[in-house]
């Protein structure tokens, strides 16, 4: 299998990339997991109970289940991973702090039972422990002892010819940076057999040798294929798969009430023109060549329940945009651009160069649109460090920029999404300076709510609220693009998800013969 | 005496050169705008303490001054420091980067020159000739490409035939050595070839330019008076005495193998230090940055100087 993107480390506290994480899913154990209808189900745990008021949780775990080498692996692997994570989070774990909040400890009282204390009740609990792998004790348990300093730069690849301890339905066989990973079936895997003995992943620094090799036979199926090879792949034969992924574009506007200078830009109206000026269908056709939905919230449709159907994109309207910039009071000037404040409407847009791809030529729309409502804009391309800069600017206070353009990847939970427009989240995930009290409630009141229907509701209000104060105007959801040769089937189908993404992906693959 | 003052100089020059380039280094990647932990902190409910323990954690929360003396330290003691991407040490990715660029590069820069002498020699020979307009036309074109364009051309006209990137296959298991190599090597035509000729146009023209004005000079006339056949003409008195600026451009070449290719390396996915360069770019990886501009720079620097040692053995008037 071919992937453009990057193992950066096979260490769980390290690594970040999407491949790298796709070898973890399938050389770990995790105790849940989640189905096609993104709801959690079972995975290492067989059952779970929360009990005290949503304090405790416990689980049953596999039972008579055995690490790669042969070890019992048990609740209290389990268990000891989540204690590594709690006590290490300040330093060399806190990757995993998010995940760990409010975990006191964990206890396995017997080889199949796993007991989680939280200090107070969160909604979150079980979709924040579905994301680590269970690691092996035995074999970490060594690193996790004085500053913990080791956990982080273990290298945790296979030594000496031997495969990786591994626990999942592969082992890792053999791993060359840069270049391959090489997966084997785990005989001492505790749950259904995959079909095939093993797969491997090569790592391509450019798509179109990627392409290349694809097309010759030398690889059988292929990761985030570009938009403008799918007919081309399609005519000579291959299974092109495009499902909407969990993944959004956005046009930010900076939302800090306390921004200094273009004060217009907070007025709720004029968002609201905005919006009616930017043709999200033709973004769609031009920068995604076609492959993308056109959408409105942040929480998007892939994560089942938690989508609020109900907020939907303004239509494209210049004459309604311009209406209402009219009765703003915004007159065009000679040269046909409006002023407000005695200031010319112009205003510049930061644009991460990471995904010029795609934002350039959405940029280059909405521009156009903009000219005819009486708005100019100019783009910035920065690097991302440099655009992110650009937008906390200055010391993290989110007070000179107008506007920008970036990406999100809002996973299966709404609770990482809807966190980035905290007030507390200045300097860290904002890049829209939004702060709201009322906002800021509904979060804590859905991270508190055990009740699965009430928090719906406060999931969906937030979401309303975000459509409607624009902080974001979310401009579409890219499909993620895969694919394969006609010789192979059964690969997982998770909304929102590549192939490549989820471990189930590659227990169920077998030949087509 | 006048000799040993000429080394001397020139290595004095190069230690300074390498000196300077080390505080550049390390000053041009922190004056931009941007942190280096932005990207890694950019996790669900990162918080600003994230930021700061990363950030302490590189040691980027000390003065920028107190970080280059330590930088400076850690390099005296032949540390490279530990990269930020995946928290292992920096020489040992920069060791295997340059074992798997050296090779690649190595193959391509001796075609490279082998087919730049020849071409030269007979661009010049053939002055104003159908050879001559052949064969410096062809150099000229090619050296006008841009690397990776030329590089994905052959990509595309040899697909099928030759593999489209990586070092070696993957998926091909129980090799025996000579498997292994001719594996090896096959993966390693299309890189090598685009270096050679990205590269072997610009020696065409110096040896071309080089032979033209000692072919013009009144000893190649009497070694022709003499008898002697166009070959010990042109071996013996006229490309050797030719050889002068081509030498300069080959240690300038041989300096830039360490460097690697980032391009090419990029397009036929070459796991070698280009690569790992573009990489640490992207990522704000300093450690791994300065470690990569450290090798390029030395290696450049230490080549120059062995240009400029080999003058003095084949041209003794340098030193005086």
């Amino acid at each position: 299998m071919g992937t453009d993107s990057t193992i950066d480390s096979l260490n769980p506290m390290v690594a970040f990339q999407a491949t790298a994480i796709w070898v973890h899913t399938n050389i770990y154990p995790y105790l849940l997991n989640y189905n096609k209808n993104a709801e959690i189900i079972p995975s290492f745990a067989r059952s779970w109970k929360a009990s005290d008021g949503g304090r405790t949780y416990t689980f049953h775990t596999v039972p008579n289940a055995e690490w790669s080498d042969g070890k019992p692996l048990t609740a209290k692997d389990a268990a000891w991973t989540i204690n590594t994570l709690v006590k290490y989070k300040s330093g060399p774990t806190s990757y995993w702090e998010p995940q760990v909040l409010h975990i006191t400890k964990a206890d396995a009282p017997n080889d199949n039972t796993l007991v989680v204390h939280y200090n107070k009740p969160i909604a979150t609990a079980l979709s924040n422990i579905l994301q680590f792998p269970i690691l092996p004790e035995h074999v970490w348990g060594k690193l996790a002892t004085g500053n913990g300093k080791e956990l982080k730069t273990y290298p945790n690849t296979p030594q000496n010819g031997k495969p990786l301890v591994s626990g999942g339905p592969f082992m890792l066989t053999k791993y060359q940076k840069d270049q391959l990973a090489i997966l084997q079936a785990n005989p001492h895997w505790w749950g259904p057999k995959p079909h095939i003995s093993g797969f491997g992943i090569q790592i391509f620094s450019n798509s179109d040798a990627m392409l290349s090799a694809f097309k010759n036979g030398q690889i059988d199926a292929i990761d985030d294929v570009p938009n403008t090879a799918v007919d081309t792949l399609k005519k000579a034969g291959f299974v092109v798969r495009t499902t909407p992924g969990n993944f959004f574009y956005d046009f930010i506007i900076n939302s800090n009430p306390k921004k200094p200078e273009h004060r217009e830009l907070l007025n709720v109206k004029l968002r609201e023109a905005f919006e009616y000026a930017i043709d999200r269908q033709r973004i769609v056709n031009v920068a995604l060549n076609g492959f993308g939905t056109i959408g409105a919230t942040i929480v998007p449709a892939t994560t089942g329940k938690w989508h609020d159907s109900n907020v939907k994109p303004l239509p494209f309207d210049l004459a309604k945009a311009n209406g209402i910039l009219d009765s703003l009071g915004f007159k065009r000037g000679s040269n046909g651009i409006r002023v407000a404040d005695g200031h010319p409407m112009s205003y510049q847009v930061i644009v991460p160069n990471s995904r010029t791809d795609v934002l350039t030529p959405t940029f280059r729309v909405i521009q156009g649109d903009f000219r005819k409502i009486g708005i100019s804009l100019q783009e910035k391309v920065l690097d991302p460090n440099g655009a992110f800069e650009a937008i906390t600017a200055p010391n993290d206070k989110y007070l000179n920029f107008d506007l920008a353009m970036w990406d999100w990847i809002p996973g299966e939970d709404p609770d990482s999404i809807l966190s980035v427009l905290l007030c507390n989240q200045y300097g860290s995930n904002s890049d829209t300076g939004y702060c709201s009290p009322a906002y800021d409630r509904l979060y804590r009141e859905q991270a508190e709510a055990i009740d699965v229907d009430r928090r719906v509701q406060i999931v969906h209000e937030m979401q309303a609220m975000i459509a409607h104060d624009r902080p974001y105007i979310v401009l579409n959801y890219p499909d993620v693009i895969q694919a394969y040769t006609k010789n192979w089937t059964g690969f997982y189908d998770l909304p929102g998800e590549g192939i490549f993404d989820v471990y189930q992906s590659m227990l169920d693959v077998h030949t087509t013969s | 005496m006048k000799r040993g003052d000429y080394v001397v100089k020139r290595v004095v020059f190069a230690l300074i050169t390498i000196f300077v380039a080390i505080t550049l280094n390390f000053f041009l990647f922190r004056v931009l705008p941007g942190s280096a932990v932005t990207n890694i902190a950019r996790v669900p409910h990162a918080s600003p303490q994230l930021i700061h323990s990363l950030e302490r954690e590189f040691g980027l929360d000390k003065p920028k001054w107190e970080q280059y003396l330590l930088y400076l330290d850690n390099l005296a003691h032949g540390n490279l420091g530990i990269s930020f991407a995946d928290q292992q040490p920096v020489s040992q990715h920069i060791r295997q980067d340059l074992a798997n660029t050296i090779p690649m590069l190595s193959l391509g820069t001796v075609v490279a020159i082998l087919m730049g002498l020849v071409s030269g020699v007979v661009a010049a020979w053939r002055r104003g000739g159908l050879g001559d307009y052949a064969s410096s036309g062809v150099a000229l074109f090619l050296y006008s490409f841009p690397t990776q364009w030329l590089g994905l051309m052959l990509l595309i006209f040899f697909a099928g035939l030759l593999p489209a990137g990586g070092m070696s296959n993957p998926f091909a298991f129980n090799q025996t050595y000579v498997q292994h190599l001719e594996d090896l090597l096959r993966h390693m035509i299309l890189p090598s070839l685009t270096v050679a000729l990205t590269l072997y146009g610009g020696y065409t023209l110096i040896v071309r330019s080089a032979m033209l004005e000692t072919l013009g000079e009144d000893y190649v006339l009497t070694a022709r008076a003499k008898g002697l056949s166009n070959w010990a003409v042109i071996r013996r008195h006229a490309l050797r005495n030719a050889m002068l600026p081509t030498v300069t451009l080959i240690a300038l070449g041989l300096g830039s193998i360490v460097g690697g290719f980032i391009l090419v390396e990029v397009v036929f996915s070459w796991p070698g230090i280009g690569q790992a360069a573009y990489e640490a770019v992207v990522q704000r990886d300093y450690p791994m940055l300065q470690a990569v501009f450290l090798v390029l720079t030395i290696s450049v620097v230490l080549f120059n100087l062995l240009a400029d040692l080999l003058y003095l053995k084949l041209d003794p008037r340098v030193s005086e």
